[in-house]
Parts: structure tokens; sequence; C-alpha cells
């Protein structure tokens, strides 16, 4: 369950976010075009993006204010990010990524089970396809046991007819990991089978 | 090639190495430094650091004469503990490490520069540090550019001379090496005796240089 | 192989380090050779442009004994409290020659004066020692204004010489023990007796530091006679010559 808490305003030239929501859900969709904002939303709850002013809340804890001159660093706040082109450290092999994170105390045989990433361990990652990096990406988030994760267009590099064997992935991690999920994307329909509630990003707001 | 000459390459080229390996580790601070962070007086930074680049090596030369000098506070400061810097080897290694600084930091500060922050973001989130960041992610993907400054200040303080000849001089068995060593032959007359240590500079050039393109094209995919 | 590498820079013997004029470094050198011979003591030659071995100097390095090629580098290092007392001397003296290409035929000092010449290189005439002399010898000939525009000046009489033998320039105002030892013809040596204006002397001091004993013995070796034979063979002249 997330308590999400969000209030936010961001300005970058001319383009201006402001979100204002609160959220106690299990997966939370965000939906909008591209160029609204998503993943600036995404990196400002991660932490590696500072809005220009407002405040971020999980439950009690504050992570960003800007009132009160608060702004936990990234790497303070357990919430795990898969970013839309998966990232994995290209110096490493999948394995090694997997277990990067400084917390990586999640259950290593598991994930690698749910995720059936068993053939890729010890594959470098430059050679994988869309949908494997994703699902590496996932893990290695997952690894640290993050209290929110977050997930940037995860179909968007895969093919469309794959796209029906990587979701099933993402409703195994909501089922048998509970973690609580936020989920970016532009596509409605593939909020309709995962997310619990929808917050729609706009050129109206 | 005679004993005299293969005894002054062999001096040259480790007093490089040991150059080049002193100056890396400030050179990857600075260089990482001016690739990743802003602060006031960033561009003064950029400049001192550039200065060697741009002034004469002599003129190089003649302010780390005055520096390690009896009439500076450094000078005195060493000569008070005994240690000797002008006419010796330390001499050496300090004007190479100075002229082939600016290299070497602004060939790390290109190769991070080149590396994707978000792969440091990304990290961030799964909790790392700075210091492990840099250790992990940021300088093993920009070690080509870093291996390749490297090679560049090491070439260049193989060939280094104009500061060297100043602060050190040119004591043949202490502090004469390979460019040293060809002006002060050409200089006595001796321009025959130059010619060996001309060949063997050019093939140590020729050496650097090929490993450094190798380095560079395997980076390529 | 890694030891073998080491050893040139740890074995560092402390010994007497003599800063020397390039003019002189030849002379100097085989003077060494003779010393090492007789004492069994080796010393290094430092050798470059007096302006440069007095700055080294000036500002701390610890050379034992100072041979400079002109008594304005003598005097800085004197002003700046560096030479042991008493210790300065004219160890030296030189002339001025005029040299040409080896194929140059049919020419003459009056080509010179008249300035019936296109290049004529020197040191340069502000700053290098043997170009000063030059100068102030043209001036005394009168010449000087006819030939200023055609002088090519360099930064050291050994690029006067590659000019001059070479043949990019048409004369070279040069130091006689230069001269005899290049492949240059001699047109004409400005000898002490009928030029004592020029007055080229090399001065000697000791530097005070930790190798004073050492370098005063090798001053008295350097005014002894096997030096002396060695100097005059090269062509300089005697310090009571004036």
């Amino acid at each position: 369950m997330i308590d999400l808490s969000i209030d936010i305003t961001m300005r970058q030239g001319e383009f201006v976010l402001t979100v204002r929501d609160r959220a106690s859900v299990e997966v939370l969709g965000v939906l909008g075009p591209s160029g609204s904002g998503k993943t600036s939303l995404l990196e400002s709850i991660a932490g590696i993006r500072t809005p220009d002013e407002g405040e971020i809340r999980i439950g009690d804890r504050v992570l960003f204010s800007s009132a009160g001159n608060i702004n936990l660093p990234a790497r303070d706040r357990r919430i795990g990010y898969v970013p839309q082109d998966a990232l994995l450290f290209p110096n490493m092999n999948v394995r090694a990524n997997i277990n990067f994170g400084r917390h990586a105390e999640g259950d290593f045989e598991s994930l690698v089970k749910i995720l059936d990433l068993q053939d890729l361990l010890e594959r470098r990652v430059t050679n994988l396809s869309g949908g494997e990096k994703q699902r590496v990406a996932i893990a290695r988030a997952l690894m640290t046991r993050p209290s929110i994760l977050l997930l940037d267009e995860p179909l968007a590099g895969v093919d469309r007819e794959r796209r029906d064997v990587i979701l099933p992935y993402i409703l195994r991690i909501r089922k048998e990991l509970h973690v609580p999920l936020i989920y970016v994307t532009h596509d409605e329909a593939e909020l309709r089978s995962i997310a619990d509630r929808v917050l729609r990003l706009g050129p109206s707001r | 090639m005679s004993a005299e000459t293969w005894a002054i390459a062999r001096f040259t080229v480790l007093m490089a190495l040991l150059a080049t390996t002193l100056v890396l580790p400030p050179a990857i601070a600075i260089g990482w430094l001016l690739a990743r962070k802003t602060f006031p007086g960033k561009t003064l930074l950029e400049t001192v650091v550039s200065l060697p680049l741009v002034l004469p090596p002599v003129a190089t030369g003649l302010l780390l004469l005055w520096l390690f000098g009896r009439r500076s506070p450094v000078g005195q400061a060493l000569d008070a503990i005994g240690i000797e810097v002008i006419f010796t080897w330390k001499a050496v290694v300090l004007s190479m490490m100075v002229i082939s600084f600016p290299l070497v930091a602004r060939s790390v500060r290109a190769g991070i520069e080149q590396v994707d922050r978000r792969y440091e973001h990304i990290a961030s989130t799964l909790g790392a540090g700075s210091f492990r960041i840099l250790r992990t992610i940021t300088l093993p993907l920009a070690s080509r550019g870093i291996a390749a400054g490297a090679v560049l200040g090491f070439s260049r303080a193989l060939g280094e001379f104009g500061a060297t000849i100043m602060v050190a001089g040119a004591i043949p068995g202490r502090t004469r090496t390979l460019a040293v060593g060809i002006y002060t032959l050409v200089e006595t007359g001796r321009e025959d005796a130059a010619w060996s240590l001309l060949l063997v500079s050019a093939l140590l050039a020729f050496g650097a240089i090929y490993v450094s393109n190798r380095l560079v094209a395997e980076g390529r995919p | 192989m890694a030891l073998a590498f080491i050893t040139p820079v740890a074995a560092q013997p402390p010994g007497l380090v003599v800063s020397v004029a390039t003019s002189v470094y030849d002379a100097l050198d085989e003077i060494a050779g003779l010393y090492r011979a007789t004492t069994g003591v080796t010393v290094a030659l430092n050798a470059g442009g007096s302006n440069t071995l007095a700055r080294q100097i000036v500002e701390g390095a610890k050379a034992g004994l100072f041979i400079s090629a002109d008594e304005i580098q003598m005097d800085a290092v004197e002003k700046a409290g560096r030479i042991v007392p008493g210790t300065r001397t004219r160890l030296l003296t030189n002339e001025l020659a005029v040299v040409v290409p080896q194929s140059t035929r049919d020419f003459t000092l009056a080509h010179l004066f008249d300035g019936r010449i296109a290049r004529l290189a020197m040191g340069e005439p502000g700053a290098v020692p043997a170009g000063v002399y030059g100068r102030k010898w043209l001036e005394r000939e009168g010449a000087w204004r006819r030939v200023e525009s055609k002088v090519i000046p360099f930064p050291t009489v050994r690029a006067v010489l590659s000019a001059v033998e070479a043949g990019r320039v048409d004369a070279g105002i040069v130091y006689r023990t230069d001269a005899t030892t290049s492949a240059v013809r001699v047109i004409a040596i400005m000898t002490r007796k009928d030029h004592p204006y020029l007055d080229i002397a090399y001065p000697a001091a000791v530097i005070v530091g930790p190798s004073e004993k050492d370098a005063r013995r090798f001053l008295e070796f350097l005014k002894g006679p096997a030096a002396r034979a060695v100097f005059d063979r090269r062509g300089f002249g005697r310090p009571d010559e004036r």
C-alpha cells in the first residue's frame, strides 16, 4: 500500500508541471502523453530531480519540502526506480547489476525465478533484448527492498507482440512481492489490468 | 645503442612513469570536479589548471625554480627538513608532473563527461554513495578516456624539456633526460652523439602514441 | 629488471656540481676527466646559458662552482650573496672571430664594414654575451649603423655556427674558440692586443654551500698547469692578459 502525497511544481523554461495528489493504493497509474512530465514526476519522487516548490510525502516520511528545506537524497529514500531504457550498468554483467544495491538484501533466488532470469545471469548487459533489460532492471531495483517501485513506461522498449509476455511479470511482482507500484505510461490499455487508480497528466494542467 | 644512451633512456622512462603515476590521482580528482560539479570559482580553477598548457615551458620552469628555491617558503621548509629538489631527479619528476597535469586532467574530464549521468542517478536510487558511484560506475565507464589521458601525459613527460632544464639542470647521470641530453649535445657541438638519443626518443614516442591509438580503437564497438 | 631500473635513481652520489657556460663545456669536460684520473673525484658538469645558470644559483641550486661567460651574470650571483668571498677570479679570456662558410671566396672585413653583406649572423646583440661584444666591436669600427639591418640574431653561438656552416648566412661573429672546431673559415680574429675594449672574460667563483671545500680544490686545479694546457690548446686566453 502506498500512502503517497504529492504537491509539487516544476518549471523548466516554458514548461510547468503541477501535480497535486494523494493516493492510498497498491498500484498508482500515471497516464499522460509524451512531454507531459511523467518522467520528471518519477525523478522527483525518486530524488534525482528537485521540484521548484512543494512537498512529497510517503506516509509520515517527508521526502521533500521546499518550505521545510527538506530534500532527502536519492540514496536514502528506499525508492526503486526502473527508467524507460532500463539503464543497466554496461561495465557489469546481469548478476552484478542485480546485486549492485546497497541494501541488496532481497531474495535473489526468488526474484530470479519470478522474472525468469536464470539463463541471463552471466550475460553482458549490452546484448540483451529490450524486454530482458527491463526485467533485469526490475530485479535490480527490487533487490534493495524498496518501499515503492517506480516503473517508467516499462513496455515502451518492447515489441508489440511481446508486451503480453512482460505484463504478467509485473503482475506477479504485485501479487507475490506486494510491492506498491507507480506505473507510468501513455497507453491507457496497459493500466486497465493493473492500476487501482489513475492520475492523469495533461496539457490542461 | 651505447651504454650511456641506454642509461639516459632508462632514466627518462622511469621518471616519466613515476610522474604519470603521481599525477593521475589529483588529475582524476580535478577532472571529476570539473566534469560533475558547479561551484563558485570553477572558471578560475579551470584557468589555473590550464596554465602549464599555455605558458611557455621555460616560464613554468622559472616558477618552479622560484617555488622550490631558497627564497620561497616552500623551498625553505623543504631545506629545513633536508629535502633537496633543485638539480635532483625530484625536479625532473616535478617538471614532468606540472607540464603533463593539464593534459591528463582534461582527458579525464572529457572521459567523465561522456559517461551518461543517468547511470549515476540510478546508482544513487539503489543506495550507493558518491564515492562508491565514482569507484564502481563513473571511473570504470570513463576508463578508456582516463587511460588515453595517462598515455598522453606520459608522452608529454617523455619529451619535456623547457621546464626540466630550468629546475633540474642538465647534469649527466643525474638529471639528464633524453630531451635535455639532445639539446645539450647539440649546444656543445656534439650533434652526432645527439642522433642516437633522438632515435630512442622517436621510438619511445612512436610506441606511446601507438598504444594510445590502440586504446581508443579498442573502445570502438 | 625492475631493480635495474631503480638503481640509477637510488644510487645518486652526492658530488661536486659545476655550472659551466656552454662555450667552455668541452674544455671543462676534458679537464674533469684529468681531475678524475689524478684524484679519483668525479665532477658533474651542468652546461647551459650563463643567464639560466645564474638564475638557478640565485634560487638556491646547489652548484659548487660557477663558470660564467660574462661578468654581468657573475655580478648577479655575487649581488645575491651566493659567492664565497674572495674566490671570484678571472679564469679565462676569449676573443671574437669573424667566420664565413668554407666555400666562400674573396670575403674581407671591408665587405663587413661597408655593409656589402646580405646576412650577418650574431648572438642576440641585446642579450647574448657574444652578441653584445660583437655589437661593441662594430660600433667601435663605426660600422654598426650600416650593418645593423643585415644582422640575423641567434639565441646561442652554436646556432650562429650552424647557420654559417650551412651557408644560410654570409658571415658570422663567434668566439675564436668555437671557430677553430667548426667547419667554417676564419676571416679575422679580434685580438685583445688590438681590441682591448673587448674584454671577454670568463669569471669563476665558488658558490656558498656544502660543496665549498671540493669546489675550492677543483678551482685550484683549474688554475693549475694541467688545466691551463687544455685551455691553451683550445684557444682560450690566459687571465693575466689584459
